[in-house]
């Protein structure tokens, strides 16, 4: 008797189960929940390297003008890097209408970005840009059978004939936010919850250090590594964990910045964003400010070469002058008086006044890493296995 | 070192230590009743994206915390059906329940990655209005928090002061025996299932939920796993879970408190910190024959016939 009932009270446990996995995409058919919307749509106008869009009025009456297939690493409504991309991707469609969009989200390995490529050649795109950094050797791969495809991957460093990568530049970006955590600090201590030692990871970090010591000498960026991309409960101990030591500035280079920036407005800590620009809502008082990836003008720009014809691999990293980094709002706490001089640096940077890594630059032992005179290079930023002085915690 | 940042790992502790309490003493009761939940990172991760998800389209954590619980619950009855009544192996079970999980989670929480949600509300520990705001926000806990030593004790009291206890230690023992003294070894073990499973919610609803208040995939991060040990860490007892909890935890926030006090160790060796304490106090605590694990922990009851 009882192991009857069992079997159909598990019955009904596995039924509901798939009943239930077959609703929960069903009831959410708009791809962005309402949270995320807001931030105003980040299609820069302006294309990076001159030559205006013009926006092609005429829709051409039979099917899209150009599809494009994108594909991201995670979900694209992360408040992160993969929901800056989408918005990016998604700026195509709102300046030149007539193209199609065919999106993938999620999809994190080099198999199945391969197999999510294919489909998407096999359904029209002639052109494919791939956000996630997995994705390069299957788009490099690809585009050497598909000729006739343009494929733009985020972020690597491989070039083809019909290949090429682009992306923003953050440290400068990164110098700036360092100015305004420089500013606001009380305590001169400044916390840093990273997921990885890695070259770029330790590059932002300098910069944001560097940025906050040259309004405030004093200033010291401490940092702890989670060792994981989406550890949430680790990411909110790191950052408590930095509170607790002084820390009145918080920020990150991890996957979602959600916990991180929600963690430090319960201590009461003031928090910088990145990645996206819609990490903004986790923290409604301490917000000081972020910065982000705003690519839509450039992949708005990169989409019209291609159907206009004139398209070529070029190596494209774009700073905050070309509008392809973005700096959020003001949170409501940030004086008017810093507002102004932040704005101002941001000037200087872009202008060439001021450049992040010009030497001399000395790390944490003293020793001379960039030479007066000197600056560190694109590839040297990568590779950066050392923090600047007034660093706190151990790059390797 | 400040007081502060001392204080800080006693409450980095607390706080991420819940969860890991939560889920070690649902485990405690399973494994109790004989079966072993490899699972468990699975059943974990659909309760934490199911409380998220009711959290975030109610409004209200309450009823996300409470649907966390049923979503493990129900998570671990299919185990139940897996091992106890088509009689698979446990192993092999738990880990494709875990792979399920991890898929099944995805999608449940995939419309809500980065959704704000309003988290479990924090009540200060009584007596300390007076501290100033970054003292008195390392000791303001919430709901869940609060319950969890009280939660300890009341599965103690279960298993080894009620009848129903008895049975369900005594099914783990042996089954047989247990048969044939008038239990019932399937309805036991599906009931501890459900009960850890409720446990293991709940735990999960405290990540997701309360202290993180984010879903990301496959947040738990091996929690799951480590509960696992903590149940042989503690040696099958609900009391010494708690120990075992906090102590993890503690490891934890401390190393990252030495990662950022400019200690000149790489920080990939002071990652491992808790985990090499974990195995040191297995190694000083070693095995005695008075704590051994069920006798008959991983097998299937085949019945009497």
């Amino acid at each position: 008797m009882n192991k009857k009932l069992f079997g159909s009270l598990v019955a009904i446990v596995v039924t509901t189960a798939m009943v239930l996995t077959a609703c929960a995409p069903a009831a959410t058919p708009t791809p962005l929940p309402p949270t995320a919307t807001p931030v105003p749509p980040t299609a820069t106008p302006v294309p990076p390297t001159a030559t205006p869009v013009p926006p092609t009025e005429t829709p051409a009456p039979t099917g899209p003008c150009l599809i494009i297939g994108a594909l991201h690493g995670g979900p694209i409504s992360d408040a992160g890097y993969n929901q800056a991309m989408h918005e990016a991707v998604m700026a195509i469609k709102q300046n030149i209408p007539c193209v199609q969009i065919i999106e993938a989200e999620n999809v994190p390995d080099e198999a199945g970005a391969k197999t999510t490529m294919e489909n998407m050649i096999a359904q029209g795109a002639k052109m494919i840009i791939a956000t996630a950094f997995n994705h390069q050797n299957p788009a490099y791969e690809l585009s050497q059978s598909h000729p006739d495809v343009i494929f733009e991957h985020a972020g690597g460093w491989m070039m083809g004939p019909n290949f090429a990568n682009f992306f923003g530049k953050p440290p400068d970006a990164w110098y700036l936010m360092g100015v305004a955590a420089g500013k606001m600090t009380q305590t001169n201590k400044m916390g840093f919850v990273a997921a990885f030692p890695l070259g770029w990871t330790l590059t932002f970090i300098n910069a944001f250090e560097l940025g906050a010591q040259s309004v405030n000498p004093n200033a010291q960026t401490i940092v702890a590594f989670t060792f994981a991309w989406g550890d949430s409960a680790k990411e909110a101990d790191a950052t408590n964990s930095l509170v607790n030591q002084g820390c009145d500035v918080i920020t990150m280079h991890v996957d979602s910045p959600a916990t991180v920036i929600s963690t430090a407005e319960s201590r009461g800590a003031y928090s910088i964003g990145f990645q996206s620009l819609a990490a903004q809502q986790f923290a409604p008082e301490y917000w000081i400010s972020g910065t982000g990836y705003t690519l839509g003008g450039t992949l708005t720009w990169l989409a019209s070469t291609v159907l206009d014809g004139t398209w070529k691999p070029i190596f494209l990293r774009c700073g905050m002058a070309e509008g392809c980094m973005a700096m959020a709002p003001f949170g409501p706490k940030v004086p008017k008086e810093v507002q102004d001089y932040v704005t101002q640096v941001k000037a200087d940077l872009e202008a060439g006044k001021i450049v992040t890594f010009k030497g001399p630059i000395v790390d944490q032992e003293g020793n001379v890493r960039v030479a007066e005179g000197e600056v560190l290079t694109d590839d040297q930023m990568s590779a950066v296995d050392w923090f600047v002085k007034g660093v706190i915690g151990s790059p390797k | 070192m400040t007081l502060l940042s001392v204080l800080g790992v006693i409450s980095s502790a607390i706080f991420s230590g819940t969860s890991l309490l939560y889920t070690t003493l649902g485990e405690v009761i399973t494994e109790r009743s004989g079966i072993v939940n490899l699972g468990l990172e699975g059943v974990l991760l659909v309760s934490a994206s199911t409380g998220f998800a009711v959290a975030s389209l109610t409004g209200n954590p309450y009823l996300g915390v409470l649907a966390a619980a049923l979503a493990g619950g129900l998570m671990n009855l299919i185990l139940g059906y897996l091992v106890v009544t088509r009689r698979g192996n446990q192993l092999a079970s738990g880990l494709a329940l875990m792979f399920f999980g991890f898929g099944l989670s995805a999608l449940i929480g995939k419309p809500y990655v980065g959704a704000k949600i309003k988290g479990l509300p924090r009540i200060l520990l009584p007596g300390l209005q007076e501290l100033p705001r970054l003292y008195a926000s390392l000791f303001r806990f919430d709901l869940l928090i609060y319950l969890v030593i009280p939660a300890a004790v009341l599965v103690w009291w279960l298993l080894f002061r009620t009848r129903w206890g008895l049975g369900l230690r005594a099914v783990g023992e042996s089954a047989d025996t247990a048969f044939a003294s008038g239990r019932n070894p399937w309805l036991i073990r599906y009931q501890a299932l459900f009960v850890g499973g409720l446990l293991a919610g709940l735990g999960a609803a405290h990540l997701s939920i309360a202290y993180a208040m984010n879903w990301t995939e496959y947040m738990t991060a091996g929690r799951g796993f480590i509960a696992v040990a903590l149940v042989i860490f503690s040696k099958w007892h609900p009391l010494r879970a708690i120990v075992g909890a906090l102590l993890f935890s503690a490891a934890v926030a401390f190393q990252l408190l030495l990662q950022s006090s400019g200690i000149k160790v790489s920080p990939f060796l002071l990652d491992t910190i808790p985990y090499l304490l974990t195995l040191l106090v297995l190694i000083i605590w070693g095995g005695t024959r008075k704590h051994a694990a069920p006798a008959s922990l991983g097998r299937v009851y085949h019945g009497t016939e």
